[in-house]
């Protein structure tokens, strides 16, 4: 919002005060419950929880491209602004010094971690999919007939894919020749 | 804008705690500690930086174990002795809304508001600065519902006008009504349908007589610069 002030306005301003504080009218402001709203003039962005498949609301509140809050979307139809303890966490997901920002790895047999980056495991999943892949493709059953898949892998997915997720998780997988293809609400 | 309140509705609390989070996560509070008492209860107690706790209460019933999960945080008592002790005059009581915030930068830790508290509520920050449920009066002077009870799933916590919520809570039958009247009427109620003692709850909660006394001896000793000792609180009260 834009508000300009006027001379004219400063003045009718100046010349108010004038008048109530010679009536002895106390214009300090009263006592303050000092802090600002944390949230005041943030910009609001709705989102769905990405926890469970019930799909609550959330409104996200940013500055300058930072989240300060996050909370109950009170206009959301499935939720009305109600969150459970994780949703409610949510501003963490953004905010905690204790957040993983690097992949990390564990090698066979080893006890530690370390950081890699992110083409590095990218590349590594991708190979060890396709040797597993290769190794265990079944292009016939028992009965000889064209089958073409795999049952060396399987894939959980996750309640907070959206549909379009989804659709094109299906595709990937169907093609790599997956059949078992859960899903975590079903676990 | 009238009195405002919370409405505890113990029945209805699922125990779920997301008024913990949210409260934590509305002022950015860390984490703490977690320890295991024997029961899901935790943290441990209200701290500096946990304002808000579901006590989680065992209660044996024809043979079954029943829970009761209770809020324990700052009531927002009607009078409160806090307020009334605070030498600094760095606790105090919203004349609009009732509820009862602080100032820290004024606070000079002597922690007298805690022996003052008939419910042992406040608590200090790592600095020793008075730090408690305050209501989110940042969000009610806003409009907005405090953290808690806009989280609250099961509306086990509600938020509203003090009188709409008594006159709520008694059309729906609930027998007691724990902070109606006692210490001026609390800011916090809890709709109960037993005796207030079952929930852990403080029967006929009195502040200590001589607070106002206590207050205005603090007031000297903070006006003559002489340090307040913790220990002087407590021997002065008790």
């Amino acid at each position: 919002m834009d508000v300009k002030f006027t001379r004219r306005d400063f003045l009718k301003l100046s010349i108010g005060s004038l008048v109530l504080s010679s009536l002895g009218i106390n214009l300090e402001p009263v006592k303050a419950y000092a802090k600002e709203l944390k949230i005041k003039n943030a910009k609001e962005t709705t989102t769905i929880c990405p926890y469970c498949s019930v799909g609550c609301g959330i409104i996200v509140y940013s500055k300058g491209g930072k989240v300060v809050n996050t909370e109950g979307d009170p206009d959301h139809v499935i939720s009305r602004g109600k969150l459970c303890p994780k949703g409610a966490s949510l501003y963490q997901l953004a905010n905690n010094p204790t957040r993983l920002l690097k992949p990390l790895y564990r090698a066979p047999y080893s006890d530690k971690w370390k950081e890699v980056s992110w083409d590095w495991a990218l590349d590594r999943i991708a190979k060890l999919v396709k040797k597993t892949r290769d190794k265990y493709f079944i292009y016939k059953n028992e009965k000889g007939q064209v089958v073409n898949r795999v049952e060396a892998i399987a894939h959980v997915g996750s309640a907070a894919l959206d549909n379009e997720e989804c659709y094109i998780l299906q595709k990937f997988l169907r093609a790599l020749g997956i059949v078992y293809i859960e899903h975590q609400a079903r676990i | 804008m009238g009195r405002k309140a919370l409405l505890i509705t113990p029945e209805l609390c699922i125990g779920c705690r997301a008024c913990q989070v949210a409260c934590k996560s509305w002022n950015n509070l860390p984490a703490e500690k977690t320890k295991n008492n024997g029961t899901h209860e935790n943290p441990p107690d209200l701290s500096g930086y946990t304002y808000v706790k579901i006590r989680f209460i065992e209660k044996e019933v024809k043979g079954e174990v029943k829970w009761l999960f209770v809020r324990q945080s700052c009531m927002h008592c009607g009078e409160p002795a806090c307020v009334q002790v605070c030498p600094v005059g760095a606790m105090q009581k919203d004349p609009e809304t009732g509820i009862v915030f602080y100032d820290k930068s004024i606070c000079i830790g002597c922690q007298a508001c805690r022996s003052a508290c008939p419910f042992d509520v406040p608590r200090y920050d790592k600095e020793g600065k008075i730090s408690k449920c305050y209501m989110c009066i940042d969000r009610v002077k806003a409009g907005l519902e405090p953290a808690c009870a806009k989280t609250c799933p099961t509306g086990a916590i509600k938020f509203g006008e003090r009188d709409e919520l008594i006159a709520q809570a008694k059309a729906e039958g609930f027998k007691v009504l724990y902070g109606e009247k006692e210490l001026g009427g609390l800011g916090v109620i809890f709709a109960l349908n037993r005796e207030p003692a079952y929930y852990n709850l403080v029967e006929n909660p009195k502040a200590p007589e001589k607070v106002v006394a206590l207050g205005e001896m603090l007031k000297i000793l903070v006006a003559k610069g002489i340090p307040i000792n913790n220990s002087i609180i407590k021997e002065f009260l008790s």
